[in-house]
Formats: C-alpha cells, structure tokens, sequence
C-alpha cells in the first residue's frame, strides 16, 4: 500500500503550484489538507484553494461537511478550481 | 464560351432538379401508401419494430411537423433511438438560449442549428476581433468589426435555414436577465466570467430552467449540466460557493487559450444540451431493442415487467473536467444535488426575482469588484507614461526594467535590457511585517531576490503586457518592503501602449 495521496491541480492551481501532481503522506483529513498545501505553497489558499471544488476519488466532497472525512493513502485528490473564461 | 458553359450549367441543373423532383414524387407516394404521410406519427409499445402496422397521424396538439427536407437532412440523428420522430419534433418545439458567442458559443450554436432546434436565441454584445478568429469558428475575416451575434447567425444560417434565429445584441445585466431568459427552455452559458455565471445560474434557478455551463481556460476546461431537472440539480453556487479572488480570474485574452480546448466543450455543451431537451419527448415512444421485448426475454426474468417501469434510479450529477496536456485528459467528478445552504436554489434561498430585476443584487461587489480588487490603484508618483519612459531610456536613466510577463511570452517578444520576473514570482514576495493575519508564526528571515537591486538609488520600472499585472506588481513590491527608499513605478498601458505610441514595430498580441 501506497504511503501517500496523490493530489491533483487543475487550471490555476496547476499554475499556482506549476505542478500537475504532488504525493501526500497520509491518511489526513479534509480539514487538514488545505493548511498543509498553504505551509508548501504561501498564498495558495487564498488566492486559489478558497474558491476550489475538491475531489477525492472522483467524489465532490464538501469542505465543511465532509471536513471530518479522512483521505487514505492511494486515494486520488482533485484540487478544481472554476474556469470562468470561455 | 462563356455562354455556352453557362447553357451546359442550366441544363445540368434542369436534369437535377428533374431527378429530385421524381425522388419526392415517389417518396411521397410511399409515405402515403404507408398511411404516415410526412407528419407525426405513433409506433405503439406492443408492436414490433419489423411491423407495417402504424396508426393514423397525430392531430391532437401537435401543430409542428416534419417537412420531408427535415427528414433527410435530420434522418441520421433521427434513426438513433434516442431521437426518433418524438425526439426531433421535441428539438424543433425547442428554444435555446446561448448567452456568448465566442469560443463556447460557436461551436455549440453551430451543432445546435445543425440538429434542427426550433428556435435558437443569441445574446452578446461584443465584435469580431482577428484575436478571435482562431478559436471562434463561426467568425470569419470579412466579419471583423462587425457584432458577433449578427456574425454568427449568418454563419448558422449556412449550416440550417431552418431554425429562427433571434439576436440580442447587449449585454445581458441582472436587470435584463429575466426578462431576456424567459421564453427559453434551456440556457447555454458560453460567457466567459465569474460575474454573468453567477447571475446566469441564478436567473435560471428562479425561472425553473435547466443550464449547461461550460468554460475554458488554457488546456483547461469544465462543463457540468446545472439545475437539472429544475429543482432537482445542483446551481452553479451550489459546486463553486465562493468566487476566485478577481485576481485570480484571468480572461482567454489574458491567460491564453487552445482553440480546440474551448472548442471541445462547447461542443460537449451542444450534447448535454441535445440530451436535456431529448428527456422530455415522450419516453414511451422509445424503441427497446427487440431482443428485450417481453415475448423473447428469458422465461426465468419473473420481474422483469416491473423493472422496466420502475422509477429513474436516483438522480445522478456530474462535472466533466478536461486537461488537455494531462496524462488522463478527461475526469467525471460525481456530485451531490443541491447544497442546502445554497442562497439561489435551497429552501434557505435569499434570491428573488425581484432583487434580480431591479439591481439589488450586486454580482461585481460578490465577485470582489470590477478593477478596485484586481488592479490596485496608483499614486500619480508610482505611474510613468511610456513616452517618459522612453525619454529616460534614451538618457540611459532607465533604471531596472521588470518585465513581469511568463517566460513565454517573454520569449515572443521583450525590449532590449528588460529582465523577466513572472507576476507569479512577484506574487510570492512575502509581506513586510503588518497587520496580514495569515502568517501567526515565526518565519526565518526573508533572503533578498537576486534580482532586486541592493542599492536604492536605481529606479525600477515594472512592464507587462497591458498595465495590469505591472501594477500589482508596484503594489506587490513596495508591500513586501524589500525594496524600501527605491523608486518604483508602473509603465502605464504596457507593451501594448509602447508598440502603439513609442515602436509601431513592437508585435501586439
């Protein structure tokens, strides 16, 4: 077993972070994982991760309610922020 | 020769439309020897698809019909079973909204006219510019200048006469949006910012419509089907609660864009949109492939009658997110329906048509401001025009030049002693000491870019493309006090005012 997530960046995450992908040690929970990526990118909550839609395992999930909800190792998270352009 | 070719010309199409005259005759002939002439008609549950047997024609509310160009230009969607007769009159009984007509709303509209919506409205207020040209591909050369909604509908009217086409040419406001989506069965939000998606989703959520939004940025795009069935789905509030800091929103013109990345989700957007209007024909008059039919199925399938008239499953929600440069370019993200908190669509909704129609609602102050939060606003002392510039340049007095462009676009193009460091490198100059509550903790000392002088005595002028970014980047610097004593200012207009007012010969893009 895996002993990190995978988070992904989309769209002006990805630009923030100029990665598509980074390996999380876990298990972490939701609550937790926007402070961490904000201590390895200063900034990136405000400016990106506050608007975010984020996946875990192709699942919307919702910051608050499933704050609590733990991501396992091997587990595939997806930092989506809106497009607004077209 | 000349008339001799043009007497040839005649007669061929003489001989052409002799042939195609003789193909209705018989074709009417059939139709009517059917019983069926070219109106609607009714293929019963209980009989066989193989079967002659058809009812009389249809009389009772059914005013539209089929012409029997529409059945050939049509029939290759309508012999799929999930259109059908019933589901190409439910197209043609249609009207469609597409709010944009740029890189969503080209595509889109034009697969939308191609599948025989009977009425397709256009609202944008903006003109074809040659920037556009390479993603908007019902626009072409001889169009620039002109609107695009006029442009786009001549286009359309190239690939389908059919449909009535109806323009609006404005720009579509909280005050007007009811009023504007109102006579619609479906919405298509092509537009291309946070505000008019918000104001779209509402409008739609309180005139009961369901939404296909879809965007594009960069290889990046997203589509999700929104208040559907009204109701019943998720709103746009409900999957983005909170807008992206305006600084953070960037435009096709400013980010960039793929022409075939904004092109695939609105052509995505004409499927979800075809598949939205196609659920309401009659279910019933949907062909089940034969082999399923109660007389072949298997003995031992006891319940199978029930099952087949069982309810819809639950209801599923999804987003389709597309990075194209990415290993797996396509993802679904399952979603949950509606957020109960949600202040457009929940039972806890504050939203009203109301404040929508008389202005109340303020879509710029939500999604943080127009310029006020984007672009922070200068001292006279902090701007410098780009003819002064030019004048200290050619005095040798012009100090450090910041180009905060990316490095590829620095790589396009960049004036002669110009140094690049991206906004997003500026971006990330910690903050002097202040009242900012995010960083409680100690932090070890900041070291000095290398790229900022050491001595104070060397102005630094920031450039960019169009004076946007280089005046965040004024702000930016003169915050993080790493810079304290020096001289900082912005080169008002960019790039774009230098080619225009100092070197004609410096590339616009």
């Amino acid at each position: 077993m895996a002993s990190t997530f995978t988070v992904l960046y989309f769209a002006s995450a990805h630009t923030y972070t100029g990665k598509s992908e980074d390996a999380v040690p876990g298990p972490m929970t939701i609550a937790k994982l926007f402070p961490y990526l904000e201590e390895k990118y200063p900034g990136f909550r405000k400016k990106v991760l506050s608007s975010c839609a984020l996946s875990v395992n192709l699942d919307y999930v919702d910051l608050v309610e499933d704050a609590e909800k733990e991501i396992q190792n091997g587990d595939e998270v997806g930092i989506i922020p809106p497009v607004s352009s077209g | 020769m000349e008339k001799f070719s043009l007497g040839s010309e005649n007669l061929d199409l003489r001989i052409r439309i002799a042939e195609l005259e003789k193909e209705l005759a018989e074709y009417r002939n059939g139709a009517i020897a059917n019983g069926n002439g070219h109106t609607t008609h009714e293929v019963d549950e209980e009989e066989e698809e193989e079967e002659e047997v058809r009812t009389p024609p249809d009389h009772d509310d059914k005013a539209i019909r089929l012409d029997l160009d529409e059945f050939r230009r049509y029939g290759r969607q309508m012999i799929m079973t999930e259109v059908g007769l019933d589901g190409q009159l439910q197209l043609k009984r249609s009207k469609v909204l597409l709010i944009g007509a740029g890189g969503l709303g080209c595509p889109a509209a034009a697969y939308l006219a191609g599948a025989g919506i009977g009425t397709i409205g256009i609202v944008d207020h903006d003109l074809v510019e040659p920037s556009n040209l390479h993603r908007q591909i019902m626009h072409t050369v001889d169009r620039v200048g002109h609107p695009k909604v006029k442009s786009i509908i001549s286009s359309l009217k190239r690939i389908n006469p059919n449909p009535r086409y109806i323009a609006h040419y404005y720009a579509l406001t909280p005050e007007n949006s009811i009023e504007t989506l109102e006579g619609y069965d479906l919405v298509l939000d092509c537009t291309d910012s946070p505000q008019t998606r918000y104001m779209i989703s509402d409008a739609c959520v309180l005139l009961g419509k369901p939404l296909v939004s879809a965007s594009a940025l960069r290889s990046d795009g997203q589509l999700v089907v929104l208040n559907n069935p009204p109701g019943e789905g998720p709103c746009y509030r409900c999957v983005f609660p909170r807008p992206p800091p305006p600084e953070s929103v960037l435009s096709c013109g400013e980010g960039g864009v793929l022409g075939p990345v904004v092109g695939a989700m609105g052509v995505l957007m004409s499927t979800e949109a075809l598949k939205v209007l196609l659920s309401k024909a009659d279910k019933k008059k949907r062909r089940k492939p034969a082999h399923l039919s109660p007389d072949i199925r298997p003995v031992d399938a006891k319940d199978s009658p029930k099952k087949e008239e069982a309810p819809e499953q639950q209801r599923k929600f999804y987003m389709t997110i597309y990075s194209a440069f990415s290993d797996i370019p396509f993802r679904t993200i399952r979603m949950f329906g509606k957020r109960k908190t949600c202040q457009a669509c929940s039972s806890a909704a504050t939203i009203t048509k109301e404040s929508m129609k008389n202005g109340s609602l303020d879509y710029v102050a939500f999604c943080g401001g127009k310029g006020s939060g984007k672009y922070p606003p200068l001292t006279k002392d902090e701007v410098i025009s780009v003819e002064e510039y030019n004048k200290l340049r050619e005095n040798k007095e012009g100090g450090l030049l910041i180009d905060v462009r990316d490095d590829v676009q620095f790589g396009m193009c960049a004036l002669e002693e110009s140094i690049n460091v991206p906004i997003t490198t500026i971006l990330t100059l910690p903050l002097a000491p202040e009242k900012d509550g995010t960083d409680g903790e100690d932090k070890a000392p900041v070291p000095i870019p290398s790229w900022l002088p050491r001595d104070t005595s060397t102005p630094i002028y920031f450039i960019c493309r169009l004076g946007n970014d280089s005046r965040i980047a004024v702000q930016r610097l003169k915050r993080s006090g790493l810079a304290k004593g020096s001289v900082i200012k912005d080169i008002k207009g960019g790039l774009w005012e230098w080619s225009r007012k100092v070197d004609k010969e410096f590339p616009l893009y």
